[in-house]
C-alpha cells in the first residue's frame, strides 16, 4: 500500500521535470530525531518531497524517533545503522546543545558528516508596550540587574538559550545570571512574548517575523552578519554586540561507512539541493540556503562545537533564579514523601480493615501465566523474527489463558489480525513496526 | 458579523464540491482508523499524509486534515469505551463510565451519546471560533506561568472526587502517578532526573505508554487472573439500539456544559484535552444528583468528557488561526500544512488568506456531519464488540496495545514498560486502588511544576506572584472551593440548576 501512495505521488509528480532523470538511489531512509511538526521533522519531510520528486531516490521514508534534543535518535543512529549507506539522520546546532547538556556518550565524531543544509536566523524581541525601544535600552538594563530582565525562549541547551549566553558574554555580564525561562516548543514561549509574560524573547526568526510584520512584537535586533532584505531591523553586530548566529540543521550519514558510498550520499545531497523544487521550499519555510559539504562541513562542526560547549558550561543551568522552592530537587522531594507516607498509610488502613472485615480472596487462576509468556514471547521475538510472527504467538498465547478449546480456530484468527494490523498500520500509514524477512515479503 | 457569515458562506462554496466531500469521507475515516489505535495521534498522522497531499489543492488538503482531526478524537472514544483502552489522554476519562455501559449491554448507549456529543460539541465550538476567535485569542495571551499554575491546582481538585472509596488509596495512587512523572529531563535545567543512565528514559514515560498499560493490559490480566478460563458472569442483556429518551434527556445539558469547559479550556495551551475531559467529568459529578451512579454506568460521565474533547480540539486552532501560536503537536503539524502551501500563519493570516482560513473553518463544519453520518448507523455494529469471546477480544486488545506503544518511537524499551505497568495496573485492581488518580498524576505533576517554578524565575523568587495576579488569585480561590466548600457549592449549584 506504501507503494500505491508513492505510484500516486510520482503518477501526479510525473506530468513535470523528472521523467527524463535516473534515479540515483533506489532508497534512502531519513531520520528526523524529534516529534512530527517540528523544524527536523519538516527538513526530512521536505527532503522527501524533493527527493522522490526530482527522481534522485526513488523512495526516501521519514522516520521519527524523537526525545532529549536529538540525542535519542543520534544514539539509535550510532548504533543500529553502523556502515548502513542508505539512511540519513538530521541533525544540527540543537543536538550539539543536547549532547552537552545530556552529557551523551555519542556525539557528532562518531557519525559520518555528509552536509549542512539550512540555517535560520535568531531575533530578540519585546512584547509592543515594553519600555524597552532599542538594543542599547535592554543592555543597559541587563548590565544593572541582570536577574530582573526574563528572558522567554525554547527549551534548555536550545538555541534560543544558546544565544542568550553569547549576547549577555558579549556585553560583559556572566551568562550565569540571565534569567532564561524555558518553554516547550515555538507557540509556548510566543504567547509568553506577545502576553508580555516575560521581558523580551528570543526566538527563531520564521516564527518570530510574522509578528514582528504585524507590529505585535517589537524586534530589537536579528543575529545575521547583514541586514535582511524586507525587514528594517539592525543586526546585533550593527549595535556593538559582535556576534553573528544561526540555528543550523545538516544531514549526517551512518559510522563505518566507505568512501565510495559517502561520495554517493554526498552526491545525492548535492543533486538535491540544485533542484528548483529545493530553492522553492527553502523560499517557503524561509530557511536560508547554508550549503557546505564534506571536510569544510566538519571543520564547521567543530567550530561549533567548542563554542556551545564554552557557553552553556558557562551558562550553569542548575542555577534557577527562583529561590529554593523553585530548585530542581524541592518538587520530586515533595512527591516522593508523599508517595511514602500514603504507601505506610494504605498498608497500616488495609491491615486494619482486613483485621476488621476480612476481604473476599480474589482466586488466583493459573492460566493468567499463559498471558505473561505471551508478553515475554512478543518482546523477545518483536525486532528479532519480526511484528507478524511475534503478534500471532502473542495473540494465540492470550487466547489460550482465556479459553484453549478452539487452538487452530484462534490459530487462524491470530494470523489474519497480525497480517491485518501490519498492512493497516505499518503499511498504508508507515508507522515504524518492525520487519522480518515475512513481512518484507508482504 | 454580517461579514463573518459572508466569508464564511465563501468558504463552504468552496468546500461543496463533490471531489472535496470525498476527500472529507477519506479524512474521517482515517482519522476514525488512527483513533483506534492507542497512541497514534492526528499529529503523526497527518505529518505522514502531508507529502501525498502536496499535489492535492489546499482546500481538499485542509478539507481532509479537518476529517483526520475530528475522527481521531471520535475512534478515541470508540475504543475507551468498548475495550477500556483510551486511545489518547483525552478519551481518559471517557473510559470510566464509558466502559461501565458497555459491560452493562449499553454499548451502543455509550457510543451514541459519544457521537452526538462530540457533534453538538464540535459544532458549538467551530461556531465560536468562526465569531469569537480574536477576542479569545488576546484573552487566553492574559495567561502566564502563575496563571497556567492555578489551573493546574484546579484541575488537581477533580482528583478528589476519582479517589473512590478508600481516600488513603487514591492519595497513594495519585502520589504514584507524580512519582513517574518525575522521570526524565527537567525542562527549565536540562538536568536529568530518575532517568538511571537509560538515554530513552530521558524524555520520560509517556503517558500514552502509562494508559495503556494501566487500563487495557492491566485489564486483560486481571481478567485471566480472576477469571480464568470459566466465564465471569451470565451475559447480560445487550441492546444495540442507542439511546432511552431518558438518556437523551440527561446527555443534553452535559453535552453544553462540556462544549462550554472545552472550548476555552482548548484555546489555553495547558496539557492538551486532559484538563476539559477532568474538569467536565468533575463538574458533571458534583451537578448530579445521584453522584453515586459515577464510575458505575451515568452516562452524563460519557456525555460531558465527549463534548469537552472536541471543543477543545477546535479551541486549539483559535490561537493557530489568529495568532499563527501552535499549541499542540496537531497544531504544530497543521502549522507546517499552511507552510507547504507558502502561508505563514501568524496575526495576518486572516486577512492576507481569508479564503484557506474559511475553508478550513468550512472543513470542521463538514468533518463534524460527516463524522455523525458515518458513525450513527455503525453504533449497533460497533457494540456488538461486547458480543465478541474474550480470549479473541483480549488477544485482539494486547496485539493492538503492543503495536500502539511500539509505534510511538519504535523501541523496545517502550513496550517492556507497557507490560511492566500493565503488571502494576493488575496488582492495584487487586488491592482496589483506583487507577485514574495515577493517569492525573503523570498529566498535572510535571505541567504543574513546570508552571510554579516558571513562575517563579520570573517573579524572582516572590512566591506572593499566584495572589497578587487577579487571574491566578481567583483560579485559587476556585480550587480552594471546591475542595473546601464542596458540598454547599453542591447544594448551590443543584439549586442553581433546578431554577434555570
Amino acid at each position: 500500500m506504501h507503494r500505491a501512495l508513492t505510484t500516486i505521488v510520482f503518477c501526479l509528480a510525473a506530468t513535470g521535470v523528472v521523467a527524463a532523470q535516473q534515479p540515483h538511489l533506489d532508497q534512502l531512509r531519513l531520520i528526523a530525531p524529534a516529534a512530527p511538526g517540528g523544524g527536523w521533522d519538516q527538513t526530512a519531510r521536505v527532503m522527501q518531497q524533493v527527493l522522490q520528486r526530482s527522481g534522485i531516490v526513488r523512495t526516501a521514508p521519514v522516520e521519527n524517533i524523537p526525545g532529549a534534543a536529538g540525542t535519542i535518535g543520534l544514539a539509535r543512529f550510532v548504533g543500529s545503522e553502523q556502515g548502513r549507506d542508505d539512511a540519513v539522520l538530521v541533525s544540527g546546532l540543537i543536538m550539539l546543545g543536547g549532547i552537552v547538556m545530556h552529557r551523551s556518550p555519542v556525539t557528532l565524531h562518531e557519525v559520518t558528516p555528509i552536509a549542512r543544509l539550512t540555517g535560520e536566523y535568531e531575533a530578540i524581541v519585546v512584547p509592543a508596550n515594553s519600555p524597552f525601544r532599542t538594543l542599547a535600552d535592554m543592555i543597559r538594563a541587563l548590565k544593572e540587574r541582570p536577574e530582573a530582565l526574563s528572558w522567554g525562549g525554547g527549551s534548555a541547551g536550545g538555541s534560543d538559550q544558546i544565544l542568550a549566553g553569547l549576547v549577555a558574554e558579549a556585553v560583559g555580564v556572566p551568562p550565569g545570571r540571565i534569567n532564561y525561562v524555558a518553554f516547550s516548543g515555538g507557540g509556548e514561549s510566543l504567547s509568553a512574548i506577545l502576553g508580555g509574560q516575560v521581558s523580551l524573547g528570543i526566538n527563531g526568526l520564521a516564527e518570530l517575523e510574522p509578528q514582528i510584520q504585524a507590529g505585535t512584537v517589537r524586534a530589537l535586533a536579528v543575529s545575521s552578519a547583514e541586514r535582511l532584505l524586507g525587514l528594517d531591523v539592525p543586526t546585533l553586530r550593527e549595535q556593538g554586540v559582535d556576534l553573528e548566529f544561526e540555528n543550523w540543521r545538516s544531514v549526517v550519514a551512518p559510522p563505518g561507512i566507505g568512501a565510495r558510498e559517502r561520495q554517493r550520499l554526498e552526491s545525492v545531497i548535492a543533486a538535491m539541493v540544485a533542484t528548483p523544487e529545493w530553492r522553492d521550499a527553502l523560499a517557503r519555510y524561509r530557511w536560508i540556503d547554508r550549503y557546505l559539504p564534506g571536510e569544510k562541513f566538519s571543520q564547521f562542526v567543530d567550530g561549533e562545537e567548542t563554542r556551545v560547549r564554552t557557553t552553556l558550561m558557562q551558562l550553569d543551568t542548575g542555577q534557577g533564579s527562583g529561590g529554593t522552592l523553585a530548585s530542581v530537587g524541592a518538587y520530586p522531594a515533595f512527591v516522593l514523601t508523599g508517595l511514602a507516607i500514603c504507601a505506610i498509610a494504605a498498608l497500616v488502613v488495609g491491615r486494619g480493615a482486613t483485621a476488621a472485615t476480612p476481604r473476599p480472596r480474589i482466586a488466583l487462576s493459573g492460566t493468567v501465566w499463559w498471558i505473561g509468556v505471551a508478553l515475554v514471547v512478543n518482546l523477545a521475538m518483536a525486532e528479532s523474527i519480526g511484528f507478524v510472527p511475534a503478534s500471532t504467538a502473542m495473540f494465540w498465547l492470550t487466547a489460550r489463558a482465556f479459553d484453549d478449546r478452539h487452538p487452530m480456530r484462534d490459530a487462524v484468527f491470530a494470523v489474519v489480525m497480525a497480517i491485518g494490523a501490519y498492512l493497516l498500520f505499518g503499511r498504508l500509514l508507515q508507522l515504524p513496526l518492525p520487519a522480518g524477512p515475512l513481512e518484507g515479503w508482504l | 458579523m454580517f461579514e463573518t457569515l459572508r466569508a464564511l458562506s465563501s468558504g463552504f462554496a468552496g468546500a461543496f464540491a463533490l471531489h472535496n466531500l470525498g476527500w472529507a469521507l477519506v479524512g474521517t475515516t482515517l482519522g476514525t482508523a488512527i483513533g483506534v489505535l492507542p497512541g497514534i495521534g492526528p499529529a503523526l498522522t497527518v505529518a505522514v499524509l502531508l507529502p501525498v497531499t502536496f499535489n492535492l489543492d489546499p482546500i481538499s488538503a485542509f478539507i481532509m486534515f479537518g476529517g483526520i482531526y475530528s475522527g481521531a478524537m471520535y475512534g478515541g472514544s470508540t475504543t475507551s469505551i468498548l475495550l477500556n483502552t483510551p486511545g489518547e489522554t483525552g478519551s481518559i476519562a471517557t473510559a470510566i463510565d464509558g466502559y461501565m455501559m458497555a459491560r452493562q449491554g449499553r454499548g451502543a448507549a455509550a457510543l451514541t451519546t459519544a457521537a452526538v456529543g462530540s457533534f453538538v460539541a464540535g459544532t458549538l465550538a467551530t461556531v465560536a471560533l468562526t465569531f469569537f476567535a480574536p477576542a479569545l485569542a488576546s484573552a487566553a495571551l492574559r495567561f502566564g506561568p502563575a496563571e497556567y499554575f492555578a489551573l493546574t491546582v484546579v484541575a488537581f481538585t477533580t482528583v478528589s472526587l476519582l479517589l473512590g472509596p478508600s481516600r488513603v488509596k487514591g492519595l497513594f495512587s495519585l502520589f504514584l502517578g507524580l512519582s513517574v512523572g518525575l522521570v526524565g529531563i527537567d525542562q527549565l535545567t536540562g538536568d536529568a532526573r530518575f532517568s538511571f543512565g537509560i538515554p530513552q528514559l530521558l524524555d520520560g514515560i509517556d503517558v500514552v505508554i502509562l494508559v495503556i498499560g494501566l487500563f487495557a493490559v492491566g485489564e486483560t490480566l486481571f481478567q485471566a487472573w480472576q477469571y480464568g478460563r470459566s466465564e465471569p458472569e451470565a451475559v447480560v442483556l445487550h441492546d444495540f439500539t442507542g439511546m432511552s429518551r431518558d438518556e437523551w434527556r440527561r446527555s443534553w445539558g452535559s453535552w453544553l456544559r462540556g462544549a462550554a469547559i472545552g472550548f476555552p479550556l482548548g484555546v489555553l495551551p495547558c496539557g492538551g484535552t486532559v484538563i476539559p475531559t477532568f474538569v467536565s467529568y468533575a463538574t458533571e459529578k458534583r451537578l448530579s444528583k445521584e453522584p453515586e451512579r459515577f464510575g458505575h454506568g451515568a452516562i452524563e460521565g460519557v456525555a460531558g468528557p465527549e463534548a469537552a474533547n472536541n471543543a477543545a480540539a477546535a479551541g486549539v486552532l483559535v490561537p493557530l488561526l489568529t495568532l499563527g501560536l501552535p499549541s499542540s503537536a496537531t497544531a504544530a503539524v497543521m502549522l507546517a500544512a499552511f507552510q507547504q502551501y507558502g502561508l505563514q500563519p501568524g496575526p495576518l493570516l486572516f486577512t492576507s488568506r481569508p479564503d484557506l482560513v474559511w475553508t478550513l473553518i468550512a472543513s470542521l463544519y463538514i468533518g463534524n456531519v460527516m463524522l455523525l453520518v458515518l458513525n450513527l448507523p455503525l453504533v449497533g455494529v460497533w457494540a456488538r464488540v461486547m458480543l465478541m469471546p474474550r480470549r479473541l477480544l483480549f488477544a485482539g486488545v494486547l496485539v493492538l496495545a503492543s503495536l500502539g506503544a511500539y509505534s510511538l518511537n519504535g523501541s523496545l524499551l517502550d513496550l517492556a514498560i507497557l507490560y511492566l505497568v500493565g503488571v502494576v495496573g493488575c496488582a492495584m485492581r487487586i488491592y482496589d486502588v483506583p487507577l485514574v488518580p495515577a493517569v492525573l498524576g503523570l498529566v498535572l505533576g510535571p505541567l504543574s511544576e513546570l508552571q510554579f517554578r516558571r513562575a517563579m524565575a520570573i517573579s524572582e523568587g516572590d512566591i506572593s506572584i499566584f495572589v497578587t495576579r487577579p487571574i491566578s488569585l481567583v483560579l485559587l480561590l476556585v480550587a480552594a472551593m471546591l475542595l473546601l466548600g464542596s458540598r454547599l457549592l453542591t447544594r448551590k449549584l443543584a439549586t442553581a440548576e433546578t431554577g434555570l
